[in-house]
């Protein structure tokens, strides 16, 4: 449970001595409690408030790298059940399989995929994170020759050895030890030798189990092991056994009352019918690597985008840049409509304006991607914003005329931007669903 | 002797025959409108003769007046003299418009421990066999008086200018006036004489509107004179933010002479009224917020409204009157509030120290409203606070028939919730033009509680009644009829006003409970909520915990502090040792910036509801509409 | 949004959607919505809960419809009777989610219409009914009344009741007891601020459910599954003012760009799995019924929900 900053003032030493950069102890503590503070930036704080204030803020979640290089990722370290409590840090890494019993081309073909299919939405490339290399030859050369050939691609991405057996799994990581692939998995009977193999390459490594009780002694020993980075398999037999068993492993890690289970989730959702079902499963609760068959085209941006969604800091906005888009075909005497650059803000509006089919400008305004509402009320949208704004897109010389429609929820700026802008001011509708009604009503070029 | 009747309020007066009419309307007490002091120049005090008549220079004054005036019976009042029984028509144009400015003390007792003394003492004059200089006379005299150690005193320079002068001319028998300074006393004045009696300090609020100034004897701590009036930069741009647009293109000066001539003009007023020298005031205390307190240091305000957001000084300033342009005695120092950021400034910190919050152990919460507004949560120990655009709704703006504090202005209102006729009343009881805050406050609660209007503050047209109806734009209320009205036309709320109304107090009320959640405090830890502001003086704490402007706690925990920056400045002018507490004070708040706290949001939009979208927040509303639904169902189905 | 009491003893309502003969209907089926009191598909076994519905989306005037969806249908969609009925057995959807779109022309007054759409509707399918009235409040009042009427003793679900437009459709859903529809905007304030509104002009509790308004997979569908997170929390807090079951439509799921723009070979699958993931995502999320519009999309639903779902399926006892 997170502290309010009033309780963690409490347990500082209250000398506002200043020393570690903050002007008083209330400052830092309310530092600290949003989660950008150092708690060693305080030279005074007794051993027992630093018991206190250390394990509030340790992260509940073990952090697990995969891979090196540039396309690595980490997982884990994540401190919350839902998104909207604070944020959801780290990005599940979603691995394409592929088989030693294939072909080296098709082997190549998807490790090509991976390494070079990208999207681009809202200024964030999307990528899908790995190759899972599943032993299905059961021989070990089979298994090294595989790995070989993803690894000949030369895409450097992450990898996932898939192979219970020990004597494969290290015939696979002699070709890519060096490389932090994920080693798949650990059961009760096979974890010593495997703990010893992840020790010697330095590779995160999963377990597998039967229920999460069992997951939990099996995680203890690998502990004992001196292996800390690991993954928990929850691809249980029945898909309807997800969402419990996430739910309950995010649970308990972050209430620490089950720090066995404080790890990341793996899921391996090639053993469902479902295969898409389970994939949106694993992204929506809590999984931090996922495997799966290459995506289809549809399937692979829809993936990727509800991966952005829900990874995306709720308290942070994404933000648009400000400036003027324009909409249809517009010219000198089309519209201009102010709005904010709240990406949402700006999606939905454009989306109405488009159906509207009438062309105009969209005039953004940078309000640090609040919505109308809050930047009104907080101040942000202000006259001066406006003004300066039309300055600096020149939107005098872009358009003849000198009206700006600004949204139904900036009402009470219309007076206060005429003054400062000298432009006319028509009060849009408050829904932008209205927003095509009201144009076709009140626009007249 | 002649009787004066004036119109329309038929007030008589009798006046010796030879007087002025304006001499019978200032004996009447009507405020009538003296530009140029009653020399006949202005033209402004127009009256009408309607029976009776006086002399009067047609000829002479023709010129302030049309035909069909004169026809009428115009004059001017100051050069019409009366003869005989006169009724004297007195146009709403030539009266004072005053604003209610609150000028009203806390009832809190102080401890009067000023900052600078007069000592009167009666030296022995130096002879041949005594023969130490001036100054060490006056200091061990003064000593002797039961003044400060001799070698804690020192003298400036134009002061041991006079000092033989005034010494000898009075037959040593003289009064000094000592300030306490860093590392000493420093004697500020020299008089010839017993003038104890004539030492004065000045509090001054330095609003970006008004200008309040409080004058007090600092021999015994009480007030001898107050006034206010307009900051004169309003000349520059009426609200902060153009000011300091104005600052930045070169306005810098004229910004900082005007703010000294504001006080200046504050002072004179105050210190004219109460028959005092202003060479007698000895120290200046002024509270502002931090522009209005950098543009009267001279100090460029520019860089505050820009990211990120930095005043140039924060801590308490002292510095010497003339420097700033302030007339008063030659000597007298300033002090200035210190800050905590750009939107909290000394005014605010005045407000703390007025309202006592920050040296009492239980937690208050102190909301300070105005065009913007200021919000301190805490104790002793810590204090939160943050600031934000309430929007001119509260104070009248953005409402189509809403209006400052001024004569006609509804400024109580209550409506019957069956027959949903109102009844209201005006300030100075004329006919209604016009409703303020504290009007709006009443009409909404009222509404809500009559079920006119839902929790989000929609009107609903289902109702028949003909008070409640289609406007042009929106559906609205009527409040007064044109044939009740001093205007001429129906006064109504609309949906529109509500709307703004309910978005300026949603900012409020989610200010407070976004601080009340950053320091895990609920409503029942709250010991007190301070108002301040003129607004608060005038509105029904009722009303304001019913539509949901604050926090719910009990009524008798709300406390009115008035006009706390004036109030918070006249404590640190008597009593000096408020004055340490200040920069502690302004240290252990801290500001949470409400843009960068990501669940202002959230609050607004759960305040954005009457009162709150969270009905648990608010018991004793919830019990009360509960009732006051039993009584109306089932009106809301049309 | 502000704690409500502190113990997580809060159950999710119920709501009665559907009539049947025995119920004084004429629907062949009818669901009850609600009862849990866990977080979704979490707690399945305690025979609490029912499984997610997926709801079909249709209208009376497909020139308001998405081409995607009308070039499947082909002339299907000209005709609401044979669509719901197809809707049903062919398709396999739960509930008919009617769109009278053909009220959105301008000057609309054709307000026996309505009655007619209703009444074929009702014959063409044995499903219970979401009916969708009208876009503009100045016949709002007409609109509804016809729906309501029409649908008599079917308990439809009404909507779209709005914080600025609640009064009409709730006076219909009361004189001829539906349900109401109350959709407010991604926002989980402003829908208990809808329910209370509701809830004080009469509406009662488990005639309510919630629309929480959901944008699209890339177009804010990351803040329409926090509202609903949000919301089942609150509720499963004890909050009643937000205790009742969720219905979510991500209808412009066939209108973005990324489906909109699609190569027109891969167009269809886009627009399936579009829809696919932000409904499945909405049901994790705590939505009890979901609405699609792409008839493809119905069955991967329909097995998704039954591969999750441990509980009791509709009807059994």
């Amino acid at each position: 449970m997170a502290l309010k900053a009033l309780d963690i003032y409490k347990l500082l030493p209250k000398k506002n001595c200043k020393e570690c950069g903050d002007p008083t102890c209330l400052t830092f503590a309310m530092k600290l409690a949003s989660g950008k503070g150092d708690l060693e930036k305080c030279p005074y704080l007794d051993p027992g408030a630093k018991n206190i204030l250390g394990a509030s803020t340790r992260p509940p979640i073990q952090l697990v790298k995969i891979g090196v290089g540039e396309r690595r990722f980490a997982v884990g370290e994540e401190f919350v059940l839902f998104r909207h409590e604070k944020t959801f840090y780290h990005p599940p890494g979603i691995m394409f399989e592929v088989s030693d019993l294939w072909s080296g081309k098709e082997i190549e073909a998807v490790t090509r995929r991976v390494g070079s299919e990208h999207y681009v939405r809202v200024g964030t490339d999307l990528t899908f994170s790995g190759v899972a290399i599943r032993n299905e030859s059961g021989d070990p050369d089979q298994f090294a020759e595989a790995v070989g050939v993803v690894e000949a691609t030369g895409t450097h991405v992450p990898e996932v050895l898939m192979a219970h057996d020990p004597a494969v799994q290290e015939a696979g990581l002699k070709k890519c030890g060096n490389f932090r692939p994920l080693i798949y998995s650990a059961t009760i009977d096979s974890y010593k030798p495997l703990c010893a193999l992840a020790k010697k390459f330095g590779s995160p490594l999963v377990v597998s189990a039967k229920d999460l009780l069992s997951l939990g002694e099996l995680t203890k020993l690998c502990n004992a092991e001196g292996i800390n980075d690991l993954l928990l398999d929850l691809s249980f037999p029945s898909l309807r056994e997800y969402i419990p068993a996430a739910t309950e492993v995010r649970q308990k890690s972050i209430l620490r009352s089950a720090p066995e289970l404080g790890y990341p989730v793996f899921l391996d959702t090639t053993r469902y019918p479902m295969q898409d079902a389970a994939l949106i499963l694993g992204i929506d609760k809590y999984a931090g690597v996922i495997v799966t068959r290459a995506l289809s085209p549809a399937s692979s941006v829809a993936a990727l985008t509800l991966r952005q969604n829900i990874y995306t800091d709720p308290q942070k906005p994404i933000q648009m840049n400000p400036g003027i888009y324009p909409v249809g075909n517009p010219g000198k005497e089309s519209p201009v409509l102010l709005t904010v650059n709240f990406s949402l803000t700006y999606f939905t509006v454009q989306g109405y304006l488009e159906s509207s089919r009438v062309p105009c400008y969209m005039f953004i305004v940078d309000t640090e991607g609040l919505s109308v509402l809050t930047a009104v009320a907080a101040g942000k949208l202000n006259e001066a914003l406006v003004r300066d704004s039309i300055k600096k897109f020149d939107l005098e010389h872009l358009v003849s005329h000198r009206r700006l429609i600004i949204p139904g929820y900036a009402s009470p700026l219309s007076g206060k931007i005429e003054e400062e802008t000298g432009w006319k001011v028509l009060v849009g509708p408050r829904d932008a669903a209205e927003i095509g009604d009201y144009l076709a009503k009140e626009w007249k070029s | 002797m002649p009787t004066v009747t004036f119109l329309p309020s038929y007030r008589k007066i009798t006046v010796d025959a030879g007087s002025t009419v304006l001499d019978a309307i200032q004996r009447a007490q009507i405020q009538m409108n003296v530009v140029c002091g009653g020399q006949g120049k202005c033209g402004k005090c127009v009256v009408f003769i309607k029976n009776g008549s006086v002399e009067f220079d047609r000829e002479k004054f023709g010129r302030f007046f049309t035909a069909e005036e004169l026809a009428q019976g115009a004059c001017l009042a100051c050069e019409a003299v009366i003869g005989d029984d006169l009724h004297v028509l007195i146009p709403e144009s030539s009266l004072i418009q005053q604003q209610k400015i609150l000028m009203e003390s806390l009832g809190i007792e102080t401890v009067f421990s000023p900052s600078v003394w007069k000592y009167y003492v009666e030296l022995s004059p130096p002879t041949l066999e005594d023969p130490s200089p001036d100054l060490t006379r006056l200091v061990w005299g003064i000593q002797k008086q039961g003044g400060p150690l001799a070698e804690k005193m020192y003298a400036p320079l134009d002061v041991l200018r006079w000092m033989p002068r005034v010494l000898r001319d009075s037959g040593w028998r003289v009064t000094a006036t000592l300030a306490l300074v860093p590392g000493g006393f420093r004697i500020i004045d020299l008089e010839k004489g017993d003038t104890r009696s004539e030492i004065y300090g000045v509090a001054i609020d330095l609003g970006t509107t008004t200008v309040v100034a409080y004058i007090r004897s600092l021999a015994d701590g009480r007030i001898v004179g107050i006034a206010s009036n307009y900051n004169r930069q309003i000349s520059c741009g009426e609200d902060i933010l153009s000011r300091v647009n104005y600052a930045r293109k070169n306005g810098l000066p004229k910004l900082q002479a005007l703010a000294a001539e504001s006080i200046n003009l504050a002072i004179t007023t105050a210190a004219n009224g109460a028959g005092i020298d202003r060479e007698d005031i000895y120290e200046v205390v002024v509270a502002g917020n931090t522009i209005m307190t950098h543009i009267l240091l001279g100090i460029d305000p520019a860089y505050m409204i820009e990211e990120p957001y930095v005043p140039v000084v924060r801590r308490y300033l002292t510095t010497a009157a003339p420097r700033l342009g302030i007339e008063v005695a030659q000597d007298a120092s300033v002090f200035i509030f210190p800050a905590v950021s750009d939107f909290i400034g000394g005014d605010i910190i005045a407000d703390v120290l007025a309202s006592g919050m920050g040296e009492k152990d239980e937690i208050s919460l102190l909301v300070d409203i105005g065009t913007n507004f200021e919000v301190v949560l805490g104790n002793r120990e810590w204090m939160f606070s943050c600031a934000g655009a309430a929007g001119p709704a509260l104070e009248g703006g953005e409402v189509l028939f809403g209006m400052r504090a001024n004569p006609g202005a509804i400024e109580r209102i209550s409506i019957d919730p069956i027959t949903l006729e109102p009844e209201f009343q005006t300030i100075n009881s004329v006919k209604p033009v016009g409703i303020c805050g504290s009007g709006l406050i009443d009409l909404l609660a009222d509404l809500l509680r009559a079920c006119v209007v839902d929790r989000t503050g929609r009107i609903n047209t289902g109702i028949i009644h003909p008070r409640v109806r289609q406007g042009d734009h929106f559906p609205e209320y009527v409040i007064a009829w044109k044939t009740e009205t001093g205007n001429n036309k129906d006064i109504v709320i609309t949906e529109n006003d509500i709307k703004n109304l309910i978005m300026s107090k949603a900012s409020i009320l989610a200010a407070c409970i976004t601080l009340m959640k950053q320091a895990g405090i609920t409503r029942n830890e709250l010991s007190a909520i301070y108002f301040s502001g003129a607004f608060g003086n005038y509105i029904n704490k009722e009303n304001a915990i019913m539509i949901g402007l604050i926090p719910e706690v009990a009524i008798d925990h709300i406390r009115n502090i008035g006009n706390g920056a004036v109030e918070g400045a006249n404590m640190a002018l008597i009593n000096r040792k408020k004055r340490k507490t200040l920069d502690e004070i302004a240290k252990n708040i801290a500001y949470i910036e409400l843009n960068a706290e990501p669940s202002f949001m959230d609050e607004y939009t759960g305040s954005s509801f009457l009162p709150h979208t969270d009905l648990a927040l608010f018991p004793r509303v919830e019990k009360m509409l509960d009732e006051c639904r039993l009584k109306k169902i089932p009106v809301g189905v049309p | 949004m502000s704690e409500n009491s502190p113990d997580s003893s809060g159950k999710i309502g119920y709501v009665v959607l559907g009539a049947t003969k025995a119920e004084g209907g004429t629907r062949t089926v009818s669901f009850r919505l609600g009862g849990e009191s866990d977080l979704p598909f979490i707690g399945m076994n305690t025979g609490q809960g029912s499984i997610p519905l997926v709801a079909f989306e249709i209208c009376d005037d497909p020139e308001y419809w998405s081409p995607i969806v009308t070039s499947y249908t082909g002339d299907l969609s000209n005709d609401a009777r044979e669509w719901a009925g197809v809707a049903e057995k062919q398709y396999g959807a739960d509930i008919i989610r009617l769109y009278l779109t053909s009220t959105k022309r301008r000057g609309f007054d054709n307000f026996s219409s309505i009655t007619t759409v209703m009444e074929e509707v009702l014959s063409g399918t044995g499903l219970p009914l979401v009916v969708e009235g009208s876009n503009e409040p100045a016949i709002d009042s007409d609109v509804f009344q016809r729906c309501g009427e029409a649908g008599e003793g079917e308990r439809l679900l009404l909507g779209t009741a709005e914080a600025g437009r609640y009064r009409s459709v709730a006076a219909a859903a009361l004189a001829y007891h539906h349900s109401v529809l109350a959709q407010s905007p991604i926002d989980i304030n402003l829908a208990k601020q809808l329910n209370i509104l509701l809830r004080e002009i009469g509406v009662k509790a488990d005639h309510i459910m919630i629309d929480p308004y959901t944008g699209t997979l890339g177009y804010g569908f990351e803040y329409s599954y926090s509202v609903m997170e949000r919301i089942r929390s609150a509720a499963l807090k004890g909050d009643t003012d937000l205790a009742m079951p969720m219905i979510t439509s991500a209808t412009d799921s066939l209108s973005v760009k990324e489906v909109r723009e699609a190569d027109p070979a891969a167009l269809e699958d886009i627009a399936v799995e579009w829809e696919f993931y932000a409904a499945l995502s909405s049901a994790i999320a705590g939505s009890s019924v979901v609405c699609v519009r792409h008839p493809k999309t119905v069955p991967l639903l329909k097995s998704a929900f039954r591969e999750l779902w441990a509980g009791k399926m509709p009807g059994e006892a």
